[in-house]
C-alpha cells in the first residue's frame, strides 16, 4: 500500500496536549442530552498501541522497534502514523469521526491477561473484586439495555438484568425453542437463570440467520441500536492480539503478521457499525479497550512480550473533530515504564467515563463514584467531545 | 436424584441404561481412579462399541511426520507442483495428515461410552488446567498431549504431569517457547553479529508457568521471577515439523517431547520465586518440581479442584483438607482425586456441569448416538453434524483457539440466554436423531428426580418437550437440587 498523505489541517489539534492524571472538573456540559449510542470492541490479548499507531515523529521508535514498525504507514500528523491496516480508520479520522488516545491504559502494571481483562470490562479497583462490568453498571444506572454478540454474558456488561447477549445458532435436527416448553423450564429454574430461560422464550420468536464473523455481528448490532426499541450499548469480542510471535510475517512483510490481521478485522468491525448504524451513526461512540499494551522492543521471536501503556480507538458521529490525544512519554528507555513497555499518562478509564458520559448522559461525578469507584477519576469529556 | 447419580453426576459422566448401579457409590468412586482406560468408540453410528483403532491414534513422532507432510503439501499447493494444488488433493492433505477432528472425535467418543467415567471427569480438568489452545499449529497436538500426559499419568504425581505438560511440544508450540533463545546464549550472541538479527527471549510460557499451571499471581511472584523462568524455559522445544535429522545435531534427540536446544539455553543460574535454579537440560525438571510442591501451588489449585466438583463457592474446610491430602502424599494425584471426591460426596450442593459434560451426560442417560463413526469422520451425514460443529455450536472444545486460562470452572462465565437456548436445542437434536431407546418417565424414574424436576416434566406435552424439559431442569444442569 502506498503511503497516504493527509493534509494536516484535516487533522490534530492536539497531537500532544497536555494532560491529566491528576486533573479539575471541566464545566459547561448539559446533562439534557438525549441519549446515544456505545459500542465497545474488546481487543483480547493486548493490543500492540505502537503497531496501531506508530509514533512516527519520535526519533526513539525507530532505534527501538525498527523491525516491528510498519513502514506502510498512514500519516496522521508529524508525530502519528496509523498502521495501513486501518485504512476505514483513517478516512473516518479525515471526516473528524475518529479520535485516538495514546499512551493509555487501565491502572494495572502487572502484565496479566487475565488480570488484565477483569479490570478492563470490570472497572473495578483491584483484579476481580468485581462480579459486574462497567457497562453494565451504567446501563443499570441509565435504565437502558445492551447486547453482547457473543454466546456467553461479557462481564462488562453483566450488572444489569435487562442485558442481553446474541450469536447464531445452526444446530442440525433441532427446532427454534417452543416458547410454552421455555417457559415451563424458566418456572422451573430460580433466580438469574429463570430470567435467562425467559428471554430465551422471548428470542425464539425472531429468526435471525447471520453469519458468525465479527464484521458481520458489528453490521447486526448497528442495525439492532439503530432501531428505537433497540439496544444502546453493544460489545464486540476481537481476540488474538497477543503476538509474543509472528507479530510481523517471517518474510518481515508486516501486513501479513498477526497484528496486521487482527487490525485489520478491528477496521472492518467499525466499518460494518458504521453501515449497520446508518442514521444513528451520528449519536454513537465506539471505543476499543485491551487489557494492555506490549513491549516496546522485539522480543527474540519476532514478537512482543506483555506491556503496559497502548491506544485507544474512538469512531463515530459524536465525535466534532479528530485528534490523536496523548501526553506523550517518549520511548527512550528511561522514559519506558520498568525500562520496557510503552508508559500510560492517560487513565482509559476516564476515557469510559467520557463515552459514557456523552452515549448515555449520566453525570461524570456518578459515573466516577458509582460505576468505576473512584471519586477522584478526571473528567475527559471535553478533550473528546467537544 | 438418588446418591449414585448425584454422584455420577458431580464426579462422573452418569450411568448408561446398561450399566449396573454400585451398591457403595463411595466404594465405586474410589475404585474409578484405577478403571481401565481405553478409549471406546466406533466404527460407524450405531455399530457396537469397541476400541478405536491404533492407526488413528499415532504417537509423536508419527504425528510430527504427518505435520511436515501436511506443510510440504500446503508449500505445493502454493506453487501448484505435482498436483497437489487440486481440491481432491488439498482435502487428502488435511484428512490425512491433520489429527485435530479425529482426537475430538476420539475424545467425544471415549467420554460417551467409556467405563472410567470419573478418570475421564479428572482428565478434563486438568486438560483444562494445562489449556493448549488451538493455533492450528498445534491442532494435532492437543490430542496427545490429553492422552500422553495427563490420561496416562493420572496414577502418578501432579510434578510429573507438570513436567510433561510443560514439556509437551503442543505447550511449547502454543506459548511460543519454542524459538525462545537466552539473551547470553550462543545462539543469540552469535545473531546479534547481523544488523537484522531476530533472537531473544520470549516470555509467553515462562509467565503462564507460574500465574496459570503453579503459583497464581497470589503468590507475589515478580517480573524478573517470570523472566528467569522464561530463561530456565529458554531452548525447550523444536518446530514440530522439524526432521529427525535436523533434530538430531540440534537437540540430539528424536523425541519431540525431549527437545532442548543447547545453543538457545540461557547458561548460568537462574533464580525463580527464591529457588535457585542450574544451567542445562535438567534446570526445567528442577524448576518445576519446586513449583509443583510450593504451597500456593498447592492452594491455588486445590481451590479450583474445589471450584470444578464441590463448590462455586468452595468452603475452606473443603480446601484445607485437599490441600492437606495433597502435602501428605507429596502430590500423588490419586491421593489429591481421592480428596476431591469425598469431599464432593459429602457436600450436598449441586455442581453446574459444564455444556460439554452435560452434553455427554445426556447422551449417556439416554443411550442415544450423536456422534459419527471413526469411518465416517469426512462423510455427509444428513442427521449428524461434524463433530467440530457440534462441539462449536455447545461452545465448549478442548479443540477451539481460546485463551491459557482455560474455561471458567463457575457458573457465572457460563450463564446467558444464548447458552441456555443451546441446551435446549442440543437436547432436541439428540431427541431427533439419537434414537433414544428409553421413555422419559423410565430416565426419570432410573434417576430417581425429585418433585420440581417430576412437576416440570408433567407440565409438558409432547414425548419431544419432556425429555428437553427432564435434560435442561434445574436438577440435571447441576444447579439446583431442590
Amino acid at each position: 500500500m502506498s503511503k497516504i498523505k493527509f493534509d494536516r489541517r484535516d487533522f490534530i489539534k492536539a497531537s500532544a496536549a497536555s494532560l491529566f492524571m491528576a486533573g479539575v472538573p471541566i464545566t459547561g456540559y448539559t446533562k439534557d442530552r438525549p441519549p446515544g449510542n456505545i459500542a465497545v470492541i474488546l481487543l483480547e490479548g493486548g493490543m500492540d498501541g505502537l503497531t496501531a499507531v506508530p509514533p512516527i515523529g519520535d526519533p526513539d521508535l525507530l532505534r527501538m522497534r525498527a523491525s516491528m514498525t510498519p513502514t506502510d504507514y498512514l500519516t496522521l500528523n508529524q508525530f502519528f502514523g496509523l498502521h495501513p491496516s486501518l485504512a476505514n480508520y483513517a478516512a473516518l479520522m479525515a471526516r473528524n469521526e475518529a479520535t485516538v488516545i495514546h499512551a493509555t491504559s487501565f491502572p494495572y502494571t502487572k502484565r496479566s491477561h487475565f488480570e488484565g481483562q477483569n479490570l478492563m470490562e470490570g472497572g473495578g479497583l483491584s483484579p476481580f473484586a468485581e462480579k459486574t462490568g462497567w457497562l453494565g453498571r451504567a446501563l443499570e444506572l441509565a435504565k437502558l439495555p445492551g447486547r453482547a454478540l457473543s454466546l456467553d454474558m461479557p462481564l462488562i456488561l453483566r450488572g444489569y438484568n435487562d442485558n442481553d447477549t446474541f450469536f447464531p445458532a445452526s444446530i442440525r435436527k433441532s427446532k427454534r425453542p417452543n416458547p410454552n416448553l421455555v417457559d415451563m423450564i424458566a418456572m422451573s429454574h430460580q433466580g438469574d437463570v429463570s430470567n435467562l430461560f425467559h428471554k430465551v422464550a422471548k428470542k425464539s420468536a425472531n429468526k435471525i440467520n447471520i453469519p458468525r464473523d465479527a464484521t458481520s455481528l458489528a453490521k447486526y448490532a448497528g442495525q439492532e441500536m439503530a432501531r428505537s426499541d433497540g439496544p444502546v450499548a453493544s460489545v464486540i469480542r476481537v481476540r488474538e492480539f497477543d503476538t509474543h510471535a509472528n507479530q510481523v510475517a517471517d518474510n518481515g512483510e508486516d501486513m501479513q503478521g498477526r497484528h496486521a490481521i487482527q487490525l485489520t478485522i478491528v477496521d472492518d468491525v467499525i466499518a460494518a457499525y458504521r453501515e449497520g448504524l446508518g442514521e444513528a451513526w451520528k449519536d454513537t461512540i465506539i471505543l476499543t479497550l485491551t487489557e494492555f499494551g506490549r513491549t516496546v522492543a522485539a522480543n527474540g521471536t519476532r514478537g512482543t512480550d506483555h506491556g503496559y501503556g497502548s491506544a485507544g480507538l474512538l469512531a463515530g458521529g459524536s465525535i466534532r473533530s479528530s485528534n490523536v490525544i496523548a501526553d506523550w512519554p517518549g520511548l527512550r528507555k528511561r522514559d519506558q515504564f520498568e525500562e520496557r513497555d510503552l508508559m500510560a499518562t492517560i487513565d482509559y478509564r476516564s476515557i469510559c467515563a467520557a463515552c459514557i458520559e456523552r452515549s448515555l448522559g449520566l453525570d461524570h461525578d456518578r459515573i466516577a463514584s458509582e460505576i468505576f469507584f473512584d471519586p477522584q477519576l478526571p473528567r475527559l469529556y471535553d478533550y473528546i467531545f467537544s | 436424584m438418588n446418591e449414585s447419580f448425584r454422584i455420577a453426576q458431580k464426579l462422573g459422566l452418569m450411568f448408561k441404561p446398561s450399566d449396573p448401579l454400585p451398591k457403595d457409590i463411595e466404594a465405586w468412586a474410589l475404585s474409578q481412579l484405577q478403571a481401565a482406560s481405553p478409549a471406546l468408540g466406533q466404527a460407524y453410528k450405531f455399530d457396537p462399541i469397541e476400541p478405536w483403532p491404533n492407526n488413528l491414534q499415532p504417537n509423536l513422532k508419527k504425528r510430527a511426520a504427518m505435520w511436515r507432510l501436511f506443510r510440504e503439501n500446503v508449500k505445493k499447493e502454493r506453487e501448484r507442483r505435482d498436483g497437489q494444488e487440486t481440491e481432491a488433493a488439498k482435502q487428502a492433505n488435511r484428512r490425512n495428515n491433520l489429527m485435530r477432528d479425529k482426537d475430538e472425535l476420539k475424545f467425544a467418543h471415549r467420554n460417551i461410552y467409556g467405563d472410567d467415567q470419573l478418570r475421564l471427569r479428572f482428565a478434563a480438568f486438568w486438560a483444562n488446567h494445562f489449556t493448549i489452545g488451538n493455533t492450528f499449529d498445534t491442532g494435532s497436538m492437543i490430542g496427545h498431549a490429553i492422552d500422553e500426559a495427563i490420561i496416562a499419568n493420572l496414577n502418578g504425581d501432579f510434578a510429573n504431569m507438570l513436567y510433561l505438560m510443560t514439556t509437551h511440544p503442543g505447550m511449547l508450540t502454543y506459548l511460543d517457547n519454542v524459538w525462545s533463545a537466552g539473551e547470553r546464549s550462543p545462539h543469540t550472541k552469535r545473531c546479534r553479529q547481523r544488523p537484522d538479527c531476530q533472537a531473544g527471549l520470549n516470555d509467553n510460557l515462562g509467565r503462564e508457568l507460574l500465574e496459570l499451571h503453579t503459583l497464581s499471581p497470589a503468590a507475589g511472584y515478580t517480573e524478573a521471577d517470570i523472566r528467569n523462568a522464561a530463561m530456565v524455559l529458554s531452548g525447550w522445544g523444536m518446530d514440530f515439523g522439524a526432521n529427525t535429522q535436523e533434530m538430531l545435531e540440534i537437540a540430539k534427540t528424536t523425541n519431540h517431547w525431549q527437545a532442548f536446544k543447547p545453543r538457545y539455553a540461557e547458561p548460568g543460574l537462574k533464580k525463580v520465586f527464591g529457588k535457585t535454579i542450574y544451567a542445562g537440560k535438567n534446570g526445567l525438571k528442577q524448576l518445576t518440581d519446586y513449583l509443583a510442591s510450593n504451597e500456593h501451588t498447592i492452594q491455588f489449585i486445590a481451590t479450583k479442584l474445589c471450584q470444578h466438583f464441590v463448590s462455586d463457592e468452595p468452603k475452606q474446610a473443603d480446601i484445607a483438607y485437599i490441600s492437606e491430602a495433597w502435602r501428605q502424599s507429596d502430590g500423588q494425584l490419586d491421593a489429591i482425586h481421592t480428596a476431591v471426591i469425598k469431599r464432593a460426596i459429602a457436600s450436598d450442593e449441586a455442581k453446574f456441569i459444564w455444556p460439554m459434560t452435560w452434553l455427554f451426560q445426556v447422551i449417556r442417560l439416554s443411550d442415544a448416538t450423536f456422534f459419527k463413526g471413526w469411518e465416517d469422520i469426512y462423510n455427509y451425514d444428513e442427521d449428524i453434524m461434524n463433530t467440530r460443529k457440534i462441539f462449536a455450536e455447545l461452545g465448549q472444545s478442548f479443540w477451539s483457539s481460546r485463551q491459557p486460562d482455560g474455561y471458567s470452572n463457575k457458573k457465572e462465565e457460563w450463564l446467558s440466554a444464548e447458552m441456555l437456548e443451546r441446551r435446549i436445542r442440543f437436547a432436541d437434536a439428540i431427541y431427533s436423531i439419537g434414537r433414544v431407546k428409553h421413555s422419559t418417565t423410565a430416565i426419570m424414574d432410573r434417576l430417581g428426580v425429585n418433585d420440581t424436576t417430576r412437576q416440570l416434566v408433567a407440565s409438558t406435552n409432547s414425548r419431544r418437550h419432556k425429555f428437553i424439559a427432564l435434560m435442561c431442569s434445574p436438577e440435571l444442569m447441576g444447579l439446583s437440587y431442590v
